[in-house]
């Protein structure tokens, strides 16, 4: 028995060795020669080609391709049904491209198994947090060429087309963003006889406003703050701002954390201060985004901090509030004065990487084949009719991929005029808000890291909040930034 | 001279070769049909516990290729303090599995053995949370432990204090494990069940006759008699807690502050949130080679019994 135990191991030792041995030079050499060439290759075949401008004036490929695409999930009948009918005419234009629908979508915990297993699609939807993230793993297609040739790059937003910029290289496209504010519920307020704050708001009103609409006993809170998973971090990470503080800064070529700052310890202390003081938060505060949004549709929150577009959508087409139930707030600014400081974040598309020059094109052709064009106006409009027949609400995106103000935005914004289902936003509220950028390294991780501490400060009313923050900076720089060489 | 030595070595290796000639065509059906088996096993199984450990001593990047990092994974599990947490934790989590979940499907399954009436309705409802989808059971028992839900209302009814089950420290391990006794005790009721059935009856006669009551009975013929079965489930339990991490995540994804953070969620994380498969890798191989070790233990010690 022992001798076949010990003959057992030492074959299993030996055939790990020589796995290793092998698949150390193997898997590099055949990796990199498979991925690494298509990149290159495909800004090649974008400078090859003379009409990767997104008109499609040309017929696409000679031979047959095969693209994967981003398609919405089976909830979102309507965009399926929209994507359906660009799939359609966008095959109609180039016959020889064959178009998959994929409706997966991207996830910071999945990207890596898609992208070792070679299944994630041409063409994947992803967050502005991850343009660094996916460009330096080189999980995102370096699409310069085919940006630097499209005829309406001038035209796209700024704001958010820069987020996919790095060192003068684009890998994404932009599709719609936001600036994290307040959603409330105005009518809640009023019934529970809490005054609605102004839309300058400030960290006191907000105190003030959330204890007076909650009651605990109902299992009713004032606001909900993220509490569980990454999306702790961020929803805590737009008091960060407000109090004027960073979340890393690059120093003598080092990535540094800054989150452990006066600014950072007065942003948490307000949550300290919401949860022991107030009591105003939910007692399972354990809420990811879905949970947060989720509860705001029920009525059982009076406030959630969101990109403002999900929690409206969520409390008109599924929660049944009416647009005069509900107000967008910029998120409350640290004192009467202050910034009203929001995280801008935002929806891209990225093209895969291990695609082949031409499907890297058509990939891009196909994200931006509706764009600027009267095809989209066509398709918006029949997307607001669709929603209107269903008694649905349709709720425009803050920021558009496209300025609002220029040409293009006018048409899109006459088209919403057209409708009474388009919900408006109030233009004093959108004016107040201030987006900045999330951090650009290893910001996923960062958040992870707040999550705990932030959990700690609503589990436990001891809580030394400069301590949990200088743990917490210490170990976000030891663990994360600290192997960073910025170049 | 060598023509004599190539016949002597025939002659050796003949016999050899024809038994095994001999065994092969004699039982060729039977290593026919192990052959399947065989082939699952080494594609799903033996490979990538073998790659696992491969893995654990490289630095993976499934685009740009693999780095042989020698121990550098290892270092790192074993100097994050979340590590050390999670052991504790995972240990815990065992620990109260055992206290809270352990007994319930014997006392059930003694209990229902003794029931005249409604024996098989009382297995199909014991057995029912079991085939409950876990997103089903995770969206119940979050209502069932909401601060408004049936739980605190009860609770509040008696007049004590509102629990927060799974945002509490103290409660949110608790919380999961009742949530899991509930749904999985019924699997292992069917297995106690079986074993008490075949206890003899007679023997329960005889006791009766000379005047042992309920509890009498259960202490010195039941129990002794499903001894073996007990020590078997008991260690199956403690491999299978050890791996524990679905609920916790689906639930609190490993919070609040880490509290239900258990190894095998921490081997999760690493791998699929901080994407370090080399590191995840070797947090896996530690954990195979203890639980090998328990594995050996139940071994030699079910050898022993028999």
């Amino acid at each position: 028995m022992r001798k076949t135990m010990v003959t057992l191991l030492g074959m299993m030792m030996l055939a790990a060795l020589l796995l290793a041995a092998c698949s150390n030079g193997g898997s590099a050499g055949g990796d990199a020669g498979g991925g690494a060439e298509p990149v290159g290759a495909g800004s090649g075949g974008a400078n090859g080609s003379d009409a990767a401008n997104g008109e499609g004036s040309d017929a696409g490929p000679a031979e047959k391709i095969t693209i994967s695409i981003y398609y919405p999930t089976p909830d979102r009948e309507d965009d399926r049904k929209l994507e359906d009918d660009k799939i359609r005419r966008f095959t109609e234009q180039y016959p020889n491209v064959e178009v998959v629908k994929s409706d997966w979508q991207y996830s910071p915990n999945e990207i890596g198994i898609k992208m070792a297993a070679n299944e994630a699609p041409t063409l994947f939807n992803t967050y502005a947090t991850e343009g660094k993230f996916l460009a330096e793993r080189g999980w995102a297609a370096d699409i310069t060429a085919l940006f630097d040739d499209y005829a309406y790059k001038e035209q796209m937003n700024p704001i958010l087309q820069e987020q996919f910029i790095l060192d003068g290289k684009v890998y994404g496209i932009a599709q719609r963003g936001y600036v994290t504010g307040t959603v409330v519920n105005t009518k809640m307020l009023r019934e529970r006889g809490a005054e609605v704050p102004p839309l300058d708001w400030t960290w006191d009103d907000l105190l003030t406003t959330a204890p007076a609409v909650a009651d605990p006993g109902a299992g009713i809170s004032g606001i909900a703050p993220m509490g569980k998973a990454n999306d702790a971090g961020w929803n805590w990470t737009n008091f960060l701002f407000e109090a004027g503080g960073e979340i890393q800064a690059i120093e003598g070529g080092k990535v540094v954390a800054k989150f452990n700052s006066e600014a950072g310890a007065k942003a948490l202390d307000f949550y300290k201060r919401l949860r022991w003081e107030a009591n105003a938060i939910p007692q399972d505060w354990a809420l990811d985004w879905g949970d947060a949004v989720g509860s705001f549709a029920q009525g059982r929150t009076a406030m959630v901090i969101a990109g403002p577009d999900g929690p409206v959508d969520q409390g008109l087409n599924q929660g049944g509030m009416s647009p005069d139930d509900i107000a967008v707030y910029p998120m409350p600014a640290m004192e009467a004065g202050g910034a009203h400081t929001g995280v801008l974040g935002g929806d891209y598309l990225v093209v895969n990487p291990n695609a082949s020059p031409e499907e890297q094109e058509m990939a891009f052709r196909y994200a931006t084949f509706d764009y600027f064009s009267d095809n989209f106006l066509t398709s918006l409009e029949a997307n607001i009719q669709a929603r209107k027949d269903d008694g649905k609400y349709f709720i425009p995106p803050v920021i558009e991929y496209f300025d609002m103000e220029s040409a293009f935005g006018q048409k899109v914004k006459a088209v919403y005029d057209k409708f009474d289902n388009v919900y408006q936003y109030d233009p004093a509220s959108i004016a107040l808000m201030d987006g900045k950028p999330e951090a650009q390294f290893n910001t996923q991780d960062y958040y992870a890291t707040m999550t705990n501490v932030i959990q700690e400060v609503f589990a436990n009313e001891n809580v030394d909040v400069q301590a949990q923050l200088d743990a917490a900076a210490q170990l976000v720089q030891t663990e994360f930034l600290d192997p960073i060489e910025v170049k | 001279m060598e023509h004599i030595a190539a016949e002597v070595r025939a002659q050796r290796a003949s016999p050899g070769k024809s038994r095994m000639a001999g065994k092969l065509r004699r039982h060729f059906w039977g290593y026919a049909f192990l052959v399947p088996a065989i082939v699952v096993f080494a594609l799903f199984l033996w490979m990538p516990i073998v790659k696992g450990m491969v893995y654990s001593l490289q630095h993976i990047d499934f685009v740009k290729g693999n780095t042989y990092v020698g121990l550098d994974n290892y270092r790192t599990v074993l100097s994050d303090p979340v590590a050390g947490k999670a052991v504790r934790n995972s240990l815990y989590y065992m620990a109260l599995c055992l206290l809270i979940g352990f007994w319930v499907p014997i006392g059930f399954a003694i209990a229902i053995s003794e029931l005249r009436r409604f024996q098989g309705f009382a297995r199909v409802a014991a057995y029912l949370p079991n085939v409950i989808p876990v997103v089903v059971l995770y969206g119940l028992w979050r209502w069932l432990y909401d601060p408004i839900g049936p739980f605190n209302a009860l609770l509040m009814k008696l007049g004590l204090d509102q629990i927060a089950f799974l945002t509490n420290p103290s409660w949110s391990m608790i919380a999961i494990v009742i949530m899991e006794t509930w749904q999985q005790f019924g699997s292992a009721l069917l297995i106690y069940l079986a074993a008490v059935l075949t206890v003899p009856r007679d023997w329960y006669e005889a006791a009766e006759i000379d005047g042992a009551g309920v509890w009498q009975r259960i202490r010195h013929i039941t129990l002794p008699s499903i001894r073996h079965l007990i020590v078997l489930m008991l260690l199956l339990q403690v491999i299978g807690t050890s791996q524990g991490f679905q609920s916790q995540l689906a639930l609190l994804d490993g919070g609040p502050n880490n509290t239900t953070m258990t190894y095998a969620l921490l081997i999760n994380k690493y791998a699929f949130t901080r994407l370090d498969y080399g590191a995840a890798s070797a947090m896996g191989v530690l954990m195979f080679v203890v639980l090998g070790l328990v594995a050996i233990v139940q071994y030699r010690w079910q050898a022993k019994e028999e």
